[in-house]
């Protein structure tokens, strides 16, 4: 423990670690999150033209009450965000189609979707949406024609609406990735895979500080106190340990806390943060253990630690991965911890769904702290 | 030889026949030897001669290929972790934590040594005194000179009392005030009844503080004994340096037939002489090499030691 303590107050010491493990993450899930990640869960529609008409008025109160998201902005605004499937659809209204609504006659709307595959489900509810306008629309106007004053028909038609359960459309996407992403945040996905990615990355610098403690002789001296090279090993990959933890729970906070990723149960997020804390900790030891140079472990760790996050599906989500690459991607732990996240961020999953991803990140852990503590223990034998 | 080393007791260390290889390089060679309560024990001998692999193995770092250390009659292997509490290894790094300050550094080995709470801060605040660096506990290492650092060093090792100190090289590229400061607290420790092993390359250090010595070379010791008792392996021989201009060949045959004259070697401008009681052959040495036409600019006679002993031994200086 003692030698854990050590480490994190050295590692607290060094200011420049203060950048690198605890804002460049957050900063790269919101750059990510901003330009690659899916939207925030509602489909997303732009209204372009008819400001302040009551028919963008009417149309923006449909589509937010069937659970649309609505924004506004010039046409070619709209158009550059459709190109870029950044909204699903986009809706133009013309000065005549908002006329022809006010006046309770037909308007015919321009509505373009996105090419992703979403939109055109997301096109099915705007239509729905836009039927439900154009249907009170008419009613208003035959009940007008009828001799009722308009503020009675709009009464009329409110105290309708509240009687008479209206058609709803539920969407059933019949794609299993895309079942599997669905109700995903703007930000989850990315948030677990940088969490991943940066926890192990950060944890494998601690490779470097062993071999620096190894080259300062203080490894040398630690094993000349009472004193066993597992204990040694384990007291080292326990400071690490403790850092990737407090690394990965201030991701895990920042991330809810500023873009509303959704982690699921914080008892279960915490213990699969832990078991692949325990990974990268051990898997530094492993390292730092085998390796003479500072400098060449921080390239080989940057490396290694880019190359597992690749593989393990911390920068393509591995539903995307061919049947070959997803055997390949179970060498990894971030493909473990990442399973059980998913499980437990989508699936609701309970620790009883994730026990065989913490098994084999367990093992991972044990396995490489022991082969750490047999090669720390041959390279008292070498000059460093 | 100090008062506590006279007295008769069971050895704190006993090295016994340690081998050990590199691949096919043996590097340490059936090294035997023992320390006892309150002695200075040295290992002399260059860099390379496997001083700090034997200090290594007694330390419990790495394994001996055969052989074996006995601390306080417990053998002391690499799991021996329960004996290693006796020893306070002092490596020739500095094995701190530059980025820890004094005090941080002192207390973090104290604890891996077992102690704690009221125990391990008196035990810092004394050693932190006795090492002169109790104004400067709380500066970070790395802002230390480097003779600060080797005091450190030092003091860690000897935090938990331990019975037997290793000192491998603990003067190594320090300035003199630090150096004799080191030189000073190690006789200190001495005369408390601690035993210490001193590996150096220094050889005034291994004459001024070690009651016994070990002269090692290739892995090997070559001579062991007291300073005098090692002296007398020369068969008390002097050199004599003779510097001059002229025929220094024709001196070196003329010498050659003097009686009392070992051995002269020639160089360009001087003549070095081994002989038997030096003093008492100058005259007629200064009077032999003038009349083979050298005209003498200086003379030294140089009394044998540790120095002399190692030519004598191995053929080769001590700093080669």
């Amino acid at each position: 423990m003692g030698i854990a303590l050590v480490e994190f107050q050295r590692f607290l010491r060094d200011r420049s670690n203060i950048f690198f493990v605890f804002i460049f993450p957050l900063l790269l899930i919101l750059l990510l999150g901003s330009q690659f990640g899916a939207n925030s869960g509602r489909s997303q529609v732009a209204l372009s033209g008819g400001s302040g008409t009551a028919l963008e008025s009417a149309l923006k109160v449909q589509l937010e009450e069937d659970g649309l998201q609505v924004s506004f902005a010039g046409e070619e605004t709209v158009k550059q965000q459709l190109g870029r499937a950044r909204i699903d659809v986009g809706i133009f209204i013309s000065d005549d189609d908002a006329a022809d609504y006010s006046a309770g006659q037909e308007a015919d709307l321009e509505v373009i979707s996105a090419s992703q595959a979403s939109a055109q489900a997301v096109l099915q509810e705007v239509r729905t949406s836009v039927q439900t306008v154009s249907t009170a629309q008419l009613q208003r106007s035959l009940l007008q024609e009828a001799g009722v004053s308009a503020a009675e028909a709009t009464t009329a038609l409110e105290r309708a609406e509240t009687s008479v359960v209206p058609p709803g459309l539920e969407i059933v996407d019949t794609d299993d990735v895309s079942q599997e992403f669905l109700g995903l945040g703007r930000f989850d996905l990315g948030a677990t895979q940088q969490l991943l990615l940066f926890v192990f990355l950060s944890s494998l610098t601690g490779a470097a500080t062993l071999i620096n403690a190894r080259r300062l002789g203080v490894i040398s001296r630690v094993m000349a106190a009472p004193v066993t090279s597992w204990q040694a090993v384990a007291g080292q990959a326990l400071g690490r340990f403790g850092i990737a933890v407090v690394q990965g729970a201030y991701i895990m906070v920042g991330t809810a806390v500023l873009f509303g990723v959704q982690w699921g149960d914080p008892w279960l997020a915490g213990l699969v943060l832990a078991f692949f804390c325990a990974v990268s900790a051990a898997a530094a030891m492993v390292i730092g253990s085998v390796m003479d140079n500072d400098s060449a472990a921080s390239g080989v760790g940057v490396g290694l630690g880019l190359v597992l996050a690749g593989l393990g599906g911390s920068m393509v989500p591995p539903e995307f991965f061919s049947d070959t690459l997803q055997t390949v991607s179970r060498v990894t732990p971030h493909r473990w911890a990442y399973d059980a996240f998913a499980e437990i961020q989508r699936h609701e999953g309970t620790l009883t769904d994730i026990l065989p991803q913490l098994a084999v990140l367990a093992g991972m852990a044990v396995a490489l702290l022991t082969l750490g503590s047999i090669l720390l223990r041959r390279s008292l034998s070498r000059a460093l | 030889m100090t008062a506590a080393s006279q007295l008769q007791s069971a050895p704190i260390l006993g090295v016994n026949s340690l081998v050990k290889r590199y691949d096919n390089h043996t590097v340490v060679n059936d090294v035997s030897f023992h320390i006892e309560a309150g002695e200075t024990y040295g290992l002399l001998g260059p860099n390379g001669a496997g001083k700090t692999t034997i200090i290594s193995m007694v330390a419990g770092l790495i394994p001996a290929d055969s052989g074996s250390v006995e601390l306080m009659g417990a053998v002391m292997t690499p799991t021996s972790t329960r004996v290693k509490g006796h020893i306070g290894l002092v490596p020739q790094e500095l094995a701190i934590y530059p980025d820890l300050t004094a005090k941080e550094n002192l207390m973090f080995f104290g604890r891996l040594q077992g102690l704690g709470g009221k125990e391990l801060r008196q035990r810092t605040d004394l050693v932190l005194n006795l090492i002169g660096l109790g104004d400067r506990a709380r500066e970070q290492t790395k802002k230390f000179s480097g003779g600060m650092k080797r005091r450190l060093n030092i003091g860690i090792g000897l935090l938990h009392r331990p019975t037997l100190l290793i000192l491998d090289e603990p003067t190594v590229g320090v300035d003199p005030q630090s150096r004799n400061s080191i030189l000073e607290s190690v006789e200190t420790l001495a005369s408390e009844g601690m035993a210490v092993l001193y590996t150096t390359h220094y050889m005034e250090e291994a004459e001024r503080l070690c009651d016994r010595i070990a002269i090692i070379d290739q892995g090997r010791i070559q001579a062991e004994g007291t300073r005098n008792q090692l002296v007398e392996l020369t068969g008390g021989v002097d050199r004599i340096d003779l510097r001059g201009t002229g025929s220094t060949s024709n001196a070196a045959t003329a010498l050659r037939q003097l009686p009392g004259v070992q051995q002269v070697d020639s160089g360009p401008s001087n003549l070095l002489l081994t002989v038997h009681n030096g003093p008492g052959l100058l005259a007629p040495i200064v009077a032999e090499a003038g009349g083979a036409g050298m005209a003498l600019t200086s003379v030294e006679i140089v009394r044998p030691d540790l120095e002399s002993v190692f030519l004598h031994l191995t053929g080769k200086a001590l700093r080669d």
